[in-house]
């Protein structure tokens, strides 16, 4: 079946006003940024115990969604399974806007991000025995890869075949190296685990995958695209099994952790001050709710009940991320047997500042602005005339609804 | 209370260009996306921060640099220090190794005396006088309170006034101060006319000294801890009734180190014990802790003698010879009443432990039994002081190694006028401020507001005091009653001497230089007391004209003047320190100054030592207050200070605070958790303040560190805990007219 | 070439913290305030921490004054990714500021929390010292006047050097280190319980070696196999 993309107009009143909202919270987060590198990091919640905050746990969540994508994009053009076309484009375009988020993140988290080049020097002046320089190498790689995909998956170029599958495995790597910057930390109980990396890219490939489908539902409703209805089923059932992977490791890791002695950790974890995180989130949210409703012989079955399932994962995915970052630093460390007197015993706290949330929200705006813009520029969406039926999902919410209003006069 | 920003720092500034500075901060210099950068949004703004600064040759910018000997006045013990002065700026302090005292060692506020000295918050202009009508205390406003007056205004003001009141009616309030000011203060008093003199000290020592006193009539002994690799004389058993040896008695610094020494200086070390209601740092690194209810140490140290006396490790050769009143205290102390059966019921320490105690204490001799202030404390704390000084006697610790020693000074080159009464007790102060028998105050680096119980309860009398000079470097809660202040430099900008304090028993005397000229308008005490002086004319400045003062140099000119006789100038600013002869030991023939040149065991007050109310007794205030001071609490420095103020209270890894300290099991039971406010009350005040649960400390007792609760001491101090003083009761102890700090009665409950 | 080693005797050491301050005196090691203290964005090179265990009325609280351990396996030095945290040949692990991009990788690393990020540019005049010669290329020995940082550059992670400007210095001009009349650290130097020691860990003569010959002593939290050089002596 001939498929053709073409781009939105994006010229109704509706569009515009989304743009404007976008860059102007993206400029808000640009602003907030510079305030905070003037006045020092001390404007965010970030301290000598949990001295990553916010923008790392957003930078992981980013390079998992990252990762995800491109996997999705992989059933098209390394698969070759040509019933998830409509969204390969899209799919491959998020994983390089969200690659690109994640590496602001990380950049933008530095103390003093005018010496970043030296994360990118390969050996000559970075550590490679350290992850974070490791990873520079795969970063790097990886947008340029990101770049290449796009542009051959756009020309339709016969390249894609062959870019497609090294950017897929430098994906995986990209992932699983981010996995071990906090894998390999022994210090930290709740992070350090052989199976960090493959359980980074477990959750990756769940929440990645959740993503794009969510993400290209509400763009090809919007858009007034067509639908597949059985695109969105068969991966709803690829979800069911990636969340189940998923489950085993965490379950494994966890297991093995909760064993006697070096228990703490997983204690602090699972009962500690951060367990809502655990239980509420990573749990309920990321697994059980969406095993739930796909498993669900109705739910399952429809475009709207796994939609909701996507949403509910990928929230919960970033709850997992939250789960590493959180109690895994602010669990205190053990200097010496017995209970450690005052502040240097203390759980480390993070409160919510508003400099460093304004940059959350910028950077999630930004994203969106540059998706928004991409949806207009590029051509990512698939025209109509494809197969499947585009009426499921009608209750939609209210801010969906507005953009459907716009999508009307594209 | 507003500050008076000092506008100050202009030479440094001038000096500071060779760092190639002029760093205006926060200049942003332009936003420019670079073409990477567009990438991935990044803004750069150039930082005019770090290599600026940082890429400057290897050039030192060190341009005269000196290391001045002087002495510290942190706290009483005024060690020897030495100060190192890069370019006109004190930059470091270090112990002064010439000094045998404490071996060059220093505690840790000595290096805190770097911001005593460049206290943000110092006055910075010529002295202050009040305008008319401006309401005194709590909420001065230094700026619209005061107007600047000259130095030769203010002096000439204070003279009149002087001049205009008959001398009897002069208050003198002393702080600590150095020693070669101390006595300025009493020779300008005696040479004015007044006895008024009240010393700070007193407020906490007095019941302490005046039960050494009975026994052996002086107010010099101190408690030598001696270390040497002939053990025979070095200090076995040390016995700490509340006396926080390494946290806060003093000698702090000598204290520290000896204990370095002892700890691991003789084959087994020398052992020591801590009987306090709270775990100390003291007591978390004795041998053993007995925790005791407090107030009945007097009557554990003679439930002590009674086991001493009844299984005869008495020194017979000391006792026969050398005191008197022995048979009666003997028969007092193994009466049945101090049986340690019978003391264990109040002290709730048990009788056995009591007896192992006495009999450790006895056999491992040299031994010590060593009184903290705040163990005597009380209405009948110099008969508790007496009690516990006579354990040493009894085992012969007195005048011998590692014992009791008597603390010889330096032969000061004697002053014009002889002044020998010690000064008036705080209830005679208390007494004089209430019925309004003062018309005119002077105070010396003093603070007495937060320092005296039942602050509250002053504030009215000292609103109501007619006239009160202010004499000290920074604004503080006294200065908030002021009609004049005086800014008065710091211990690091005047000349002046100090002599050791008990401890060592030699004598030592340590010079004082500034080690930069007085900031801002500061000027020393020795000069305004100078100015005053002649100003006032003959008599009062006498004494100031027969040690030669010239307007000049004054502060300096009288130290050589007392300490030429016995050392040379040139080798006392080189040195820092002079030290006297080795001390000879076993001089009973001259040491006791009681009427029969002996010493005196009494027993006439003993008994009511077992008179003493216990905590929980008043079920309506079932806790005991009692109050330490943390080893970070800056006696002069008034907490303005960050570096003591991060690390304020170790034991509880706190800083930047003070807490109430109490028993994890009481607190339970009323339902209060660690880190939870709560109110204490106690018949004379009510506080708020965080609670500290923990084990370490009596269930029936509750503790507090003071030094925090200032409310006009500056940017570091204000707003920062509370001042355990507001809810302290006052009772005073009846030979010495001391104030009784520990026996206030308090109820504790859920803010 | 010398092992640096640092040997800290816990019946001795009061907790008095002399230690504590006299680093932050002698690195000019900027001050917190109550906000930055609640906040737990305060910079500290060396803390005294106290660990209780037991209850009333047999409790026992254990003081223990904390430097960097300059492990001899650094995690700190191994997550690095710009080579800023660096281990000398004598077995101090060195911090560049220069070369520092402030990722805080090796915050979360160390399992002795000795490092410390500056949120801050330094606040007071009084703290900015401009006697002091600039922050010196870390291989230049040469240089004048014993301290490295007159200003403080933010954005960075700071620890404990071991006072390697002393100990470079003394180097340079022959003076003996770690024996009494020798050059030690700051903290060394200043505790007055003289309950510290400094010295070369290789040299059998050492009083640290000797101590070590001679007492118990152990590591702190030594499942991190992190071999530190700062060793305690046991109560
Ligand atoms: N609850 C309770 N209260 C107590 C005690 C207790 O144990 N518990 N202890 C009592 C005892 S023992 C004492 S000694 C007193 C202490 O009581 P104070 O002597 O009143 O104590 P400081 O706080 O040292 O006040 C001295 C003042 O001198 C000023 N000053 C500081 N440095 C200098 C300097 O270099 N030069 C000059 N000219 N002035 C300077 C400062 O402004 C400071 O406010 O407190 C007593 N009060
Ligand atoms: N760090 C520091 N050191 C100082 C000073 C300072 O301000 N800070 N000030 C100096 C001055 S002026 C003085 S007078 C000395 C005083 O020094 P110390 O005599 O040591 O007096 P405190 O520190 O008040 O209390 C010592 C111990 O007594 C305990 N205690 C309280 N109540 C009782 C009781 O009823 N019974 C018993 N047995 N123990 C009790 C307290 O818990 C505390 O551990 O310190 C000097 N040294
Ligand atoms: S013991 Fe007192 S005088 Fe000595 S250094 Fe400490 S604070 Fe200063
Ligand atoms: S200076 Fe010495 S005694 Fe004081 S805390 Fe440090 S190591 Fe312990
Ligand atoms: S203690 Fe921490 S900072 Fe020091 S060398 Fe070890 S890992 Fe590095
Ligand atoms: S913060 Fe600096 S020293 Fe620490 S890991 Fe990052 S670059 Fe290295
Ligand atoms: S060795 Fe130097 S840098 Fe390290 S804690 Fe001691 S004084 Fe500070
Ligand atoms: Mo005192």
């Amino acid at each position: 079946m001939q498929l053709s993309f073409t781009p939105i107009k994006g010229t109704s009143r509706k569009y515009k006003v989304l743009v404007a909202v976008l860059a102007v919270l993206a400029l808000t987060g640009i602003v907030a940024y510079m305030v905070s590198y003037l006045e020092g990091l001390r404007l965010w919640g970030i301290n000598n115990s949990v001295s990553w905050g916010q923008l790392i746990t957003v930078d992981i969540f980013f390079i998992g969604l990252s990762a995800g994508s491109l996997v999705v994009s992989s059933l098209v053009y390394v698969f070759g399974q040509e019933r998830y076309k409509p969204i390969g484009r899209m799919a491959v375009f998020m994983g390089l806007l969200l690659m690109i988020g994640a590496m602001v993140c990380v950049l933008t988290d530095l103390g003093r991000p005018e010496k970043m080049w030296r994360l990118f020097m390969y050996g000559y002046l970075s550590n490679m025995k350290s992850m974070f320089a490791v990873n520079g190498i795969f970063y790097a790689g990886y947008i340029g890869l990101l770049v290449a995909y796009l542009a051959a998956a756009l020309a339709n170029s016969k390249l894609t075949k062959v870019i497609a599958p090294v950017a897929v495995l430098w994906a995986i790597l990209v992932h699983m190296g981010t996995g071990a910057i906090f894998g390999f930390i022994e210090t930290r109980g709740i992070m350090y685990s052989p199976l960090k990396p493959v359980e980074f890219i477990s959750a990756a490939f769940a929440s990645g995958l959740a993503l794009v489908m969510l993400l290209s539902y509400v763009t090809l409703k919007l858009g007034k695209r067509p639908i597949s209805k059985d695109m969105y089923v068969s991966l709803g059932r690829m979800l069911i099994v990636l969340i189940i992977v998923l489950v085993v490791l965490v379950v494994t890791d966890k297991l093995t952790h909760f064993y006697p002695p070096a228990r703490e950790s997983v204690l602090f974890l699972t009962q500690g001050p951060w367990s809502w995180i655990f239980w509420g989130m990573q749990v309920t949210l990321g697994y059980v709710i969406p095993l739930i409703i796909l498993c669900h012989p109705k739910w399952g079955k429809t475009v709207k009940g796994i939609m909701i399932a996507c949403l509910i994962c990928v929230i919960g995915i970033f709850g997992e991320r939250m789960g590493i970052i959180f109690p895994g630093l602010s669990q205190p460390l053990q200097y010496y047997p017995g209970e450690i007197e005052g502040v240097w015993g203390v759980r480390g706290g993070f409160p919510i500042m508003p400099a460093e949330t304004l940059m959350t929200v910028g950077i999630f705006s930004l994203l969106g602005l540059m998706y928004v813009l991409g949806l207009k520029f590029l051509q990512l969406l698939p025209t109509a005339g494809s197969e499947g039926t585009a009426d499921e999902g009608s209750e939609a919410t209210a801010e969906q609804k507005a953009l459907a209003a716009e999508g009307g006069t594209t | 209370m507003s500050q008076l920003t000092p506008d100050s720092k202009n030479e440094l500034q001038g000096k500071r260009s060779s760092n190639g500075s002029g760093m205006s901060r926060r200049a942003f210099l332009g936003i420019s996306a670079a073409a990477a950068a567009a990438l991935t949004a990044i803004v750069v703004i150039k930082r005019p921060k770090p290599d600026e600064t940082l890429d400057k040759g290897t050039e030192s910018a060190v341009e005269t640099e000196q290391f001045i000997f002087t002495s510290c006045l942190n706290c009483p013990t005024r060690c020897a220090i030495k100060v190192r002065v890069v370019n006109g700026k004190a930059v470091r302090i270090f112990g002064n190794s010439n000094s045998p005292y404490s071996d060059g060692k220093t505690c840790p506020r000595s290096h805190v005396g770097l911001q005593v000295l460049y206290n943000p918050d110092r006055f910075t202009t010529t002295p202050l006088a009040r305008v008319s009508g401006r309401a005194k205390g709590n909420g001065v406003d230094l700026e619209n309170d005061f107007e600047r007056i000259s130095w030769d205004e203010a002096i000439s003001r204070i003279a009149q006034k002087l001049g205009s009141i008959s001398p009897e009616k002069l208050l003198m309030l002393q702080g600590l101060n150095t020693n070669s000011n101390e006595d300025l203060i009493r020779q300008f008093a005696r040479a004015y006319g007044t006895t008024n003199l009240f010393h700070e000290e007193s407020l906490e020592m007095a019941a302490d000294v005046e039960g050494k006193r009975m026994a052996d009539g002086r107010d010099n002994s101190g408690y030598e801890l001696r270390s040497e690799n002939a053990s025979e004389t070095s200090t076995k058993y040390i016995l700490a009734f509340g006396a926080s040896i390494v946290e806060s008695e003093k000698p702090l610094a000598r204290n520290i180190h000896l204990w370095g020494e002892l700890r691991r200086g003789t084959p087994n070390g020398s052992k020591v014990v801590v009987i306090d209601p709270r775990y100390s740092v003291t007591a978390a690194k004795a041998d053993q802790w007995i925790p005791i209810n407090p107030g009945t140490e007097g009557a554990m140290a003679m439930a002590m003698a009674n086991v001493i006396i009844g299984e005869d490790l008495i020194d017979h050769d000391f006792i026969d010879n050398w005191t008197t009143g022995f048979e009666n205290f003997k028969t007092v102390a193994t009466s049945y009443r101090f049986s340690p059966e019978e003391v264990a019921k109040i002290t709730g320490v048990d009788a056995e432990v009591i007896r192992e105690t006495a009999m450790d204490f006895a056999r491992s001799r040299p031994s010590v039994a060593w009184s903290g202030e705040s163990a005597t404390s009380w209405a009948y704390g110099s008969y508790a002081s007496h009690a516990i000084f006579c354990l040493n006697a009894l085992v012969g610790s007195i005048d011998v190694p590692g014992g009791i020693v008597y603390q010889e000074s330096p032969p000061y080159r004697p002053l014009p006028l002889d002044v020998t009464e010690g000064g008036i007790s705080f209830r005679e102060l208390a007494d004089l401020v209430r019925n309004g028998s003062v018309e005119a105050a002077l105070g010396f680096n003093s603070n007495l507001i937060m320092s005296v119980p039942s602050t509250k309860k002053w504030n009215d009398a000292l609103k109501n005091l007619p006239y009160y000079v202010h004499i000290g470097p920074a604004m503080n809660e006294m200065a908030a009653y002021a009609d004049i202040i005086l800014p008065a430099c710091t211990y690091l900008e005047e000349w002046g001497y100090e002599s050791a304090i008990p401890g060592s028993g030699y004598a030592e005397a340590r010079i004082k230089q500034p080690v930069v000229s007085p900031l801002y308008e500061s000027s020393a005490i020795a000069t305004i007391l100078y100015d005053l002086a002649t100003e006032m004319g003959s008599p009062v400045s006498d004494p100031f004209m027969a040690m030669g003062g010239s307007a000049v140099g004054f502060g300096e000119e009288f130290v050589r003047y007392r300490t030429e006789t016995f050392v040379s100038w040139e080798d006392f600013r080189r040195d820092g320190v002079w030290v006297g002869e080795d001390y000879q030991y076993y001089k009973y023939d001259e040491i006791f100054h009681t009427p029969s040149d002996r010493f005196e065991f009494k027993s006439t007050h003993l008994e009511r030592l077992l008179n003493v109310s216990l905590p929980g007794e008043d079920t309506q205030r079932p806790f005991m207050m009692g109050i330490y001071r943390p080893v970070m609490e800056m006696r002069s420095g008034v907490q303005n200070c960050p570096w003591a103020q991060e690390v304020f209270l170790v034991m509880d890894g706190i800083g930047w605070n003070n807490v109430v300290e109490m028993n994890r099991e009481a607190a339970e039971r009323m339902g209060i958790g660690d880190g939870d406010e709560v109110v204490v009350e106690s018949e004379f005040g009510e506080i708020e303040a965080e609670a500290r649960v923990r084990q370490g400390i009596l269930p029936g007792a509750a503790a507090m560190a003071t030094g925090q609760g200032r409310y006009a001491s500056g940017r570091w101090a204000d707003d920062i805990g509370v001042n355990p003083n507001e809810v302290i009761g006052i009772e005073y102890d009846e030979e010495s007219g001391q104030p009784s700090y520990f026996s206030t009665r308090v109820k504790i409950r859920k803010a | 070439m010398a092992k640096w080693g640092m040997i800290i005797d816990l019946d001795k050491c009061v907790g008095c913290q002399a230690c504590s301050l006299a680093c932050k005196s002698e690195n000019n090691v900027p001050h917190g305030s109550p906000h930055e203290w609640k906040r737990h964005q305060d910079l500290y090179w060396h803390k005294v921490i106290a660990v209780t265990e037991g209850e009333y009325p047999t409790v026992n609280t254990q003081i223990i004054p904390m430097p960097c351990m300059h492990c001899e396996h650094p995690p700190c030095v191994n997550v690095c990714p710009a080579k800023a945290t660096y281990q000398r040949g004598d077995g101090i692990v060195m911090q560049n500021f220069r070369r520092c991009i402030g990722c805080r990788y090796c915050i979360i690393a160390c399992p002795y929390g000795s490092r410390n990020f500056n949120f801050k540019d330094q606040a007071d005049e009084e703290y900015d010292r401009p006697d002091l010669p600039p922050d010196l290329d870390l291989s230049y020995v040469g240089h004048i006047g014993p301290w490295p940082y007159p200003r403080r550059t933010r954005g960075v992670v700071e620890k404990c050097t071991y006072c390697f400007h002393r100990i470079d210095q003394a180097l340079e001009k022959g003076v003996d280190i770690g024996s009494p009349d020798g050059v030690v650290p700051a903290c060394v130097e200043a505790c007055p319980a003289e309950a510290r020691f400094f010295g070369d860990l290789d040299d059998p003569e050492s009083e640290v070696s000797r101590l070590l010959a001679t007492r118990n002593s152990f590591k702190l939290r030594e499942e991190m196999s992190t071999h530190p050089k700062t060793i305690y002596l046991p109560r």
